[in-house]
């Protein structure tokens, strides 16, 4: 404890002397030990806990460990007392008796009962609240955006109105830290660099979640993201990734690239298991133009009202960039079949038609409802003219009614 | 005590059991011992107060008053522990002009001492148990404490008191703290509605049957300052009774936590459970015991109360695993602490393919049907889709990032009439439940396919699942 005092004048209070336990309000003689070491857990998700050791000088017989923690979050139940030892080497058996716990304060008074007089090391652990963590990323992407620098950091916020020293900060992975934190304060902290990480720039077109940019011109929207993948062979995959705001710079061209950094923009990162993808939203691409058309939407009856139904889906792709990119085009079946047939509330049952020229779908991203294709978008020609890329996607709905 | 809230007053000098308006002598014997046995199912306290008191021959007025406390004041009795034979209450007057107050008049047939037992019923005092349970690194054995506090709102200070604690449920018709503001004149509709006796037959039942059991003499302190106080337990009927070691002081306002008892190495096992209906749509993560000899444990029923979970996190320290509020364990019974979600292992479902068949059409509103692939020739135009079976096939995605093989146990429920075919060994846990499990070595991933196939419309006989055993192909 320094100027705060935020855990009591006395944070812990020894009563010398076997008092018996009869009023709070009683004539004492005391000792402030003071904290030898600090450990936070930051390992739990949605709680803080807090260990702290001390010496405590006790007598032989019964003796009164007074802790209380005025202004202060602490959760009274979660409070553990634990004895670890003698502190000079000297044996001694310590055993906390009870536990009383005035009314109207924020105070709890531990019988401890002491073999010999000498001095105990004991460790007191309680949650505490408003010591709260989250993580923030900075990645730095190079110029040719293939690869990424990809820094995580631990963000500190201690509004628990009690001021800790050097102390042991550990977020349940990545390497502990040793930091003074005071009271108000905000301390952010490198957990991990990952250099070198391959990333994958996408270009998406998805009517369902991405919607068209220009309605009545059926031109979709076409939004960019970095997409970096949390595995070993990566330079990643060491823990889950925990949500987090991430900030997206780029390197500058020339031989002194982080000189002309420019921030990209920045996006929420979702929790990202090992194995996982992380998809970081760039904004909206301008030069590659998808026109989305649907060709045919013929409904054949079976049977009765019994049907299936048609449907060929046109694209019309341009590519006005200096590069050569791959468009990730996807399309859920249901959410067509619902804009041309309407809801029935059924899954789709359905076919690919011989019309389609994309190729199979992508079988790791695709699911029983959502198709990925990948297409291949030349740059511009040399007279700047960009090519127009010509795509069908023939569906078969069946057994529709 | 620290407030005399609770006097016993003897009258001295008078002959009769008219007590005088404004100018009375009188003496205070005090408590001798008393004993709490608090239960944690009601707001009730049954006390048992010892005094000695001095009796003369013929009529003595006994004043017995509880200001500013819970007591119900139509719980009071007096017993003589003494010469029983020879005394006697003739009567009990409540005074209508000071509530909280009654007297006795004694008949007595001895002149000297005797020791009369109070018993009463209060709230305000109040008891709840807890557990702290610390998990070893390897997470293959922990510590298992438990705990009671005992809290006193109750108005009064009880010093030395023996405390007995009751576990379980006991029926009342009436709280306590309710009675204890009840005046007098209101009690005789309620005797007459029976009320009142069914409630002192029913909570006076345990502790007056506990009586023999009590071996340590009130207000003697047994326990060495040093030591821990042991808390004695004991099977009542359907209860369970803890006794504190010794006596205790609890000042009003105050609580008192004690250890009730310890397993220093208990043996548990870890699973990872979807049971949507108990924990939501998540996996999380078990530790599992059981509450008997073989582990550690089995001394005594634990009672309800709040769970602490920590674990060495091998860096000389505690991580915090959660905290959960368990129902009562009988002694054999198994606990179950669910730590929550594990981020190291995820846990997907994917619908892999989705179709139809078997579809049945009702011709042009007859009760004539026709299988749609029957070959039977065209179908008219004016019929209609009345039955068919929806297939999906379903992968569950178990992926272990832990150094440990993970025991995995799903139950999954559908409404209707459905079959669930795979070769994952499954049981129903219920008609509309499948259950199966799996281990997933560290660092792999186990992919468990399914197909359901649910009969609709008419082809829909029954509300059940049938389990066929069949290996799926994605």
């Amino acid at each position: 404890m320094r100027n705060g005092l935020w855990i009591g004048a006395a944070a812990v209070v020894v009563v010398l002397g076997c008092l018996p336990a009869t009023g709070w309000g009683r004539i004492k003689l005391i000792t402030l030990p003071v904290r030898e070491r600090v450990e936070i857990q930051l390992d739990n998700p949605d709680a803080t806990l807090v260990e702290e050791e001390r010496i405590v000088p006790l007598v032989k017989g019964e003796n009164q460990v007074d802790f209380s923690w005025a202004s202060t979050q602490i959760d009274p139940g979660s409070i553990v007392f634990r004895v670890i030892g003698p502190a000079d080497g000297k044996a001694l058996d310590v055993k906390v008796l009870s536990v009383s716990y005035p009314p109207n304060e924020a105070a709890l008074v531990w019988a401890v009962g002491a073999s010999d007089s000498g001095s105990a090391r004991v460790r007191i652990s309680y949650l505490l609240g408003n010591l709260t963590k989250s993580f923030a990323y900075r990645a730095v992407a190079s110029n040719d955006e293939s690869k990424l620098s990809f820094s995580q950091y631990m963000r500190l916020q201690n509004f628990a109105n009690e001021e800790f020293g050097s102390t042991g900060l550990w977020a349940g992975f990545g390497k502990e830290f040793s930091k003074p934190i005071g009271i108000n304060e905000t301390k952010e902290m490198l957990v991990t660099r990952f250099a070198q990480v391959p990333i994958t720039k996408t270009y998406s077109c998805n009517p369902q979640e991405f919607d068209y940019i220009d309605r009545p011109q059926n031109k979709l929207r076409v939004p960019m993201h970095y997409v970096l993948k949390n595995d070993k062979a990566n330079a990643m995959g060491t823990a889950a990734l925990p949500p987090g705001k991430v900030r997206i710079f780029i390197e500058g061209a020339g031989k002194e690239p982080e000189k002309s950094t420019a921030f990209l923009g920045e996006d929420w990162g979702k929790f990202t298991p090992i194995d996982d993808e992380m998809k970081l939203y760039l904004g909206v691409a301008q030069d590659i133009s998808v026109k989305r058309t649907i060709d045919k939407n013929n409904r054949q009856r079976v049977a009765g009202n019994l049907n299936n139904r048609e449907i060929v889906l046109k694209y019309e792709i341009e590519n006005f960039k200096d590069q050569e990119v791959t468009l990730d085009l996807s399309e859920n079946l249901k959410f067509v079949r619902n804009e041309l047939a309407g809801d029935t509330g059924r899954d789709v049952q359905w076919e690919l038609g011989q019309e389609t020229t994309l190729g199979q779908p992508d079988k790791e991203k695709s699911t029983f409802e959502q198709l990925v294709f990948h297409v291949k978008l030349p740059k511009k020609d040399k007279d700047g003219k960009a090519e127009k890329v010509i795509h069908k996607l023939h569906l078969i709905i069946k057994n529709e009614w | 005590m620290r407030r005399l809230l609770i006097t016993l007053i003897v009258l001295a000098g008078l002959v009769v059991p008219a007590m005088a308006k404004n100018v009375d002598l009188s003496t205070v014997p005090a408590r001798q011992s008393v004993q709490l046995t608090i239960y944690n199912s009601e707001d009730l306290t049954l006390v048992r107060e010892t005094r000695v008191v001095t009796f003369k021959k013929g009529v003595n007025p006994l004043q017995f008053s509880w200001a500013n406390t819970l007591i119900d004041p139509t719980s009071v009795e007096l017993k003589f522990l003494t010469s029983p034979a020879k005394l006697e209450v003739l009567d009990t007057t409540y005074p209508h002009d000071k509530p909280q107050m009654l007297y006795w008049n004694v008949q007595s047939e001895i002149d000297g001492e005797a020791t009369i037992q109070i018993t009463y019923f209060t709230s305000g005092i109040s008891w709840s148990a807890d557990y702290v349970c610390i998990s070893d690194k390897d997470e293959k054995q922990m510590g298992f404490e438990g705990f009671v506090r005992v809290y006193n709102n109750s108005g009064e200070q009880y010093e030395n008191a023996q405390i007995r604690l009751v576990v379980g449920t006991i029926n009342l018709v009436e709280k306590i703290a309710q009675l204890a503001r009840v005046p007098m004149k209101d009690v005789e509709g309620m005797e007459r509605d029976g009320k009142l006796k069914m409630l002192r037959s029913q909570a006076a039942l345990l502790p007056m049957a506990a009586d023999d059991s009590v071996a340590i003499p009130f207000g003697m302190a047994t326990t060495r300052p040093q030591e821990e106080k042991e808390i004695i337990k004991e099977g009542l009927s359907e209860y369970f009774i803890y006794t504190v070691e010794g006596t205790e002081s609890i000042e009003n306002g105050w609580s008192k936590r004690m250890r009730s008892f310890e397993g220093k190495t208990v043996p548990f096992a870890i699973q990872y459970r979807y049971r949507p209906q108990e924990y939501g749509d998540r996996l999380v993560r078990m530790y599992l015991l059981t509450n008997d000899k073989e582990s550690k444990l089995g001394t005594t029923p634990l009672p309800n109360g709040v769970v602490r979970v920590y674990r060495e996190n091998g860096r000389d320290g505690l991580s915090y695993l959660t905290q959960q509020t368990i129902k009562y364990i009988p002694i054999g019974d198994k606990i179950e602490l669910n730590l929550g979600v594990d981020p190291n292992v995820i846990f997907e479902l994917v619908k892999l393919r989705s179709s139809r068949d078997n579809i049945w059409l009702q011709l042009n509103g007859m009760d004539v049907f026709r299988r749609v692939d029957d070959g039977a020739g065209e179908i008219e135009v004016n019929s209609a889709v009345v039955g068919w079976d929806d297939h999906s096939l379903y992968t569950q995605r178990i992926r272990n990032y832990t150094t440990s093989p993970v025991d995995v146990e799903v139950r999954r429920s559908w409404d209707g009439d459905m079959i669930f075919r795979s070769s994952l060994k499954p049981i129903l846990f219920d008609f509309r439940t499948v259950q199966f499990q799996t281990t997933v070595a560290p660092a792999s991933k186990a992919n468990l396919l399914f197909e359901l196939v649910q009969h609709q419309g008419r082809n829909a006989k029954q509300n059940h699942i049938v389990l066929e055993d069949i290996e799926v192909k994605p």
